[in-house]
This record gives C-alpha cells, structure tokens and sequence, in this order.
C-alpha cells in the first residue's frame, strides 16, 4: 500500500443524508474531512508531507494535513507517536526536515517560535504551561510581546488595562496584577489562553491542557475551547482523555508511530473507537459505528419530524 | 475548663499584617524593614552613628559594594552566579592604576579601558556559561583566581599608587571629588543603583531577566533571546565590578590586588538580604544594594562600638540566616 494510501478519510454528512465513503483511501493529499462542520473553502494551514528525523528516529512520517478557520482538531496518538513533535513542527520550536506549509493558499517556512506566532499567528499552550509564576499576570500575557513607549519603555498601564479586557472576555475573576504563582493550575490555564485571544491568534495549539488541572475543572476548561472557536479561532487540541476530544473536536486527526492514520469527523464516534484507531485498527470498522450512529440519528429525528 | 482568649490578631490576620508590613518574597520592603532593624539598633549600639558624619563616610565606604551587588543583582535574579566580582574590582583597579601611572595615560582614559575590561571579560564569561554550558559557580571561579592572578602581575604583587612629587592625580576624571558636601562616589552609586532599577522595572529587558529568572523555558517559548540575555547579564556584573574597582582606586589614591578580598560574598549576600533568591526570578537591585547597605552598617557599627572587625563575619553570618528563612517563606494570603 502506498504512503498516501495509508492515510484515510471517513466521509459522514454533517446532518442528515445518506453517509458516504465507507472507510475509503484519501483521494487528496489534504487528510482533512470536509463537511463538518460547514466553512470549507481555503485550509488556514496546510500540511504537506512534512517528516521530521532525531538521528535514526523517524518522528513524524510524512504528515499531510489541513487545519481549517473556526474548528476543533483533536490529534490523538500512543505515547511516541509523534504529536508533540508535530506541534513542535507548527511552533517552529523544531523545523521540519521535509515536506512544506501554506497559510491560507501561500507557501510558508516555519523557522522559529517568533515566525510561527506573528506571522503565522500560532499560539501554543503546553503541556507543562510556560509561564512565569514569579511574574503577574498582565506580566505573563505580555511575555515577549511588551507593549512600548518610545520603543524601549513598557507601557504597562495599557497593558494591565488590555489584561483585564482579556481576562473580563474569558470570564475570568483573575486579576492583571496577581502573581501568577498564587493562581489555581485552571486560573494559570485561563492566563495562557489569555495570550492567544490576547495577540489575535488565529490557530491555537494545546498540548494535554487537562493533564495538570482537577477534574472538577476540565469542564471549565472545554468550555474556553468552545469559546475560542466561538471567537472564530481553531485549536488543535492533543488529549489522552479522549472523552475530552470527542466532548470538543469537530474532526480527529490519528497519528499512529509518526505517519497520520487518519482523519474522521466527530460524529457517532466513541473512545472505544478512537482507541481502535489509535493502535492503528481499520477505519472501516469504525465508519460502521458511524454508519450506526448516523442512521440511528437519522431515525430519531425522522421520527421526530415525522 | 479552658477559657478561650481574644488575641487581638489571629492566624490569616497575622499573615495579612505581615504581608502589610514586609510585603511578598521579592518585594522591596524586607530589605527595608531589615534597614530599619539594622538603623535601630545601631542608634542604640552607639549614639554616633546617627551622625551626617558617619552616615555620609558610609554610604561612601558602602558605595563599592552596593555597585556590586547592583551588578550580582542580574546575574542571580536569572538563577546564576557571579563569584569573580572581587577579583574583577582588584583587577580592573590595578589595571586602570597601572595605564595611569606606569603608562601616562590620562585619568579619564584609563577609567574607560579598566571598564572595558570588565565588559569583555564579563561576556566571555557569559559565552563560557550560555555556549559551551558550563555552570556559573564553575566559570566564575575560574575568574575569581584568574583574574586575581592578573592583578597580582601589575606590579609584582604590590599596590599602585602615584609616587611621592608625581604630577599624576589619581582621580580618574575628578570621581573621587565631593559635590555638595558628599563624596562623587554616593551620587555615582545612587546612579547606578536608580539606572538599574529603571532598566528591571520599566523596560521589557527588565521583564525578562526576571522572567528567565523564573522560567527560562517560558523565556525560549515566547522568542526571548535567553543566551544573550545572560551574557548580557555578565557584562553588566563585570562592568559594575570594574566600575568598583576604579572608585575604591580612586578613594583610596592606591589600589592593592587584594583591594576586593571578600566582597564576592558580601555582594552575594547583600543580593539575598535584598530578596531575591538564589533561584531567582523575583526581587529588585533597589533591595540587593539596600542589602549591601546593611553589610555596611554592621561593618560601621562594629567600628563605633570598638569591636574587632573579626565579629563581622559573625554578624553578617546571622542577619544571612535571617534573610535565608524570610526568602524561604512562602508568599503570604491574598
């Protein structure tokens, strides 16, 4: 089977209709699942057959993928099989060693963390959040990014005033002038997505974002999710709490030993299914569960429509 | 049976008070109230030290070591260490001495090479630490006897000083001088001191070196140029160092290879009694040089009441005890 073959793309209507596509190859290189969730037309960021090699190590394997303006992607995988890479290939944390990026049609390189979030307008939020806790808060959401006066004074009365505007549009009780480190793990949560809605970020990256808050807070913090995608950003969001994917995502990316498995929407899929596909299981027996789950669908609103 | 007993603050209010009175770890009002204690005490040791006199010769002889640990202060607050600032201040001291006298350099000129020295040597040092990624401690030890070894090759040992009926004048450009009744020196500490504390607080390089301090991962993350940063780090210790070296140069009218014995240490306890841990990340120069300034006074105080100067040690050695246990406590409620 070749590369490309490998990669498959489960089509399911987004409402109603007959689903399509029953566990077929990907006819586009894209590896995206249009018809999710409805504004399709040009990827934000493209993927193009990007590897990345640690010496003999083969990290990611030849990735083509399209992030689209305003979703959801979760990227799921087994330890080591390369989505932190992957991310670190987006932030320009690492570079890749093949294959080539376009930002809304154009072709780009990604060189550095700088590059990536100016003119990429990519946020990343790790996994361990990078953050100061020696800092305050409006301290953190400006990190890099000073606001100036005669360019080399920090303006920082217009920077607590734009943190609280911030912290005020993610409903936050968080304060400009707190030290970080006196903030609960979901309130520094809240500070690091403060700073993509903060600089306008278009794309916003979150590694394992509920690995470190209580689970009386992961709910909290989904609903941020939702509420940068309904700011009209898209977030690729990695999660080994699949309940969380399935809770948020509008399509799954599956990356399975640094090659991408493939990408299904979020629809009639369950963890049993995303963890099948994870070990690198057949895409057709989960189309079938989606297949189910659509007619199943279709029946119950036929009925209530009838 | 038990009865309970109104106190008139309890628990939470106590912390709240504390908080009010010396403020979180880092912030400037521990090293005040520590000023404040140390201020106190000594009026009460001997009623001379409340004197203009002996407050202006000490904010003089305190002068060399608050620039210092103005210095010490960026390399700590970023988690390092600089324990070569000693032998920086005797070196470029004997360097500057020795254009002056030796070479017939003019003050001013000499002044200026003794502080490029301490630039050059202070961002090698910093290339050491941030390239080749050997630690601080390591590096600046090497300086420490490195350079040492240098002032001592100025003039075989001996101090510099100029000869008996020589015209040359060991000012370096008038620094030693008074302005209104205070030595040049205080006014050209208090500069140093403000300029450093405008730099951290105002201005987004400020920002980072704490930040760095902090979390250097952080720093990397958002395209802070961290390596750089902590070269500069190095070069404003090692300028600040030389800069020290050539005042007491010039207060002194001679300058001795061992003139700095000793300070790395006070500078480095001056940082701490000023707040700022050795982890760094948080605290402020203002606090490291008012940490130096209370080195002074136990110095000043064991001179008033006629002590041996050997009790120094013992003192500074418990006030740095004190100042560990507050840096160690935990920043108080909200």
């Amino acid at each position: 089977m070749s590369e490309q073959a490998q990669t498959t793309q489960i089509q399911v209507p987004a409402s109603g209709g007959t689903p399509t596509g029953k566990g077929l190859p990907s006819e586009a290189l894209s590896g995206g699942a249009p018809g999710a969730t409805g504004q399709r037309d040009v990827p934000l960021l493209s993927v193009r057959g990007v590897s990345k090699y640690f010496g003999p190590v083969t990290a990611v394997d030849n990735v083509d993928l399209d992030i689209y303006p305003q979703e959801v992607l979760g990227l799921i995988g087994d330890n080591g099989a390369g989505k932190s890479t992957f991310l670190s290939l987006l932030t320009g944390y690492n570079r890749a060693d093949q294959g080539s990026f376009l930002y809304k049609g154009t072709p780009v390189t990604i060189t550095s963390p700088r590059e990536s979030r100016n003119k990429l307008r990519i946020e990343m939020i790790y996994q361990q959040l990078q953050l100061a806790r020696d800092l305050t808060v409006w301290e953190n959401l400006f990190l890099g990014e000073e606001l100036r006066l005669w360019g080399f004074v920090m303006d920082r009365r217009t920077m607590r005033k734009q943190a609280a505007s911030v912290l005020e549009r993610l409903h936050s009780k968080v304060r400009p002038n707190d030290l970080l480190g006196s903030l609960s793990g979901g309130e520094q949560q809240v500070v690091a997505i403060g700073r993509a809605v903060l600089f306008e970020r278009d794309i916003i990256l979150m590694d394992e974002p509920t690995a470190a808050i209580s689970a009386a807070k992961v709910e909290d913090l989904l609903a941020l999710v939702r509420e940068l995608k309904a700011l009209g950003k898209s977030v690729i969001l990695v999660s080994h709490r699949l309940e969380d994917i399935l809770a948020v995502a509008d399509r799954v990316a599956v990356l399975v030993l640094g090659k991408l498995h493939c990408v299904v929407p979020n629809k009639g899929l369950s963890v049993a299914s995303l963890v099948h596909l994870m070990f690198g299981g057949s895409t057709e027996a989960v189309a079938d569960e989606q297949l189910l789950a659509a007619a199943r669908w279709q029946a119950r609103h036929g009925a209530e429509g009838g | 049976m038990a009865t309970a007993v109104a106190l008139p603050l309890q628990g939470r209010e106590w912390r709240r008070f504390g908080r009010l009175l010396v403020g979180n770890p880092g912030s400037v009002r521990r090293p005040l109230a520590f000023l404040v204690v140390a201020v106190i005490a000594s009026t009460i040791a001997s009623s001379s030290f409340l004197t203009l006199g002996n407050l202006k010769s000490l904010l003089t002889s305190s002068s060399f070591l608050i620039v210092l640990a103005c210095g010490e202060a960026f390399v700590v607050l970023m988690g390092m260490i600089d324990l070569g600032v000693e032998s920086m201040l005797s070196c470029a001291g004997m360097l500057a001495a020795w254009l002056l006298v030796f070479e017939g350099l003019p003050g001013w000129l000499s002044f200026l090479c003794a502080m490029v020295f301490g630039a050059v040597v202070g961002s090698l040092v910093g290339m050491i630490v941030t390239r080749v990624r050997v630690p601080s401690f390591v590096v600046t030890l090497g300086t420490y006897w490195g350079l040492l070894g240098i002032a001592l090759l100025f003039n075989g040992g001996n101090y510099i000083a100029p000869s008996e009926g020589s015209h040359v004048v060991f000012t370096f450009g008038g620094i030693a001088g008074t302005s209104f009744g205070v030595s040049n020196l205080v006014f050209m500490m208090l500069g140093v001191v403000v300029a450093a504390q405008l730099v951290l607080s105002y201005t987004p390089v400020g920002l980072w070196v704490r930040a760095v301090g902090s979390n250097e991962q952080a720093g990397k993350a958002v395209g802070i140029p961290t390596r750089n940063l902590k070269v500069t780090a190095f070069v404003v210790s090692g300028s600040l160092a030389a800069l020290a070296g050539v005042m007491i140069a010039a207060w002194q009218v001679s300058i001795y290879p061992t003139s700095g014995s000793g300070m790395s240490l006070q500078a480095i306890a001056g940082v701490i009694l000023g707040g700022v841990p050795f982890m760094g990340g948080r605290g402020t120069v203002v606090g490291a040089a008012i940490g130096a300034l209370v080195i002074g006074i136990i110095n000043d105080v064991i001179v008033l009441v006629g002590l041996s100067s050997n009790y120094e040690y013992i003192f500074v050695a418990a006030v740095l005890v004190l100042a560990g246990l507050q840096a160690r406590g935990g920043e108080f409620v909200k």
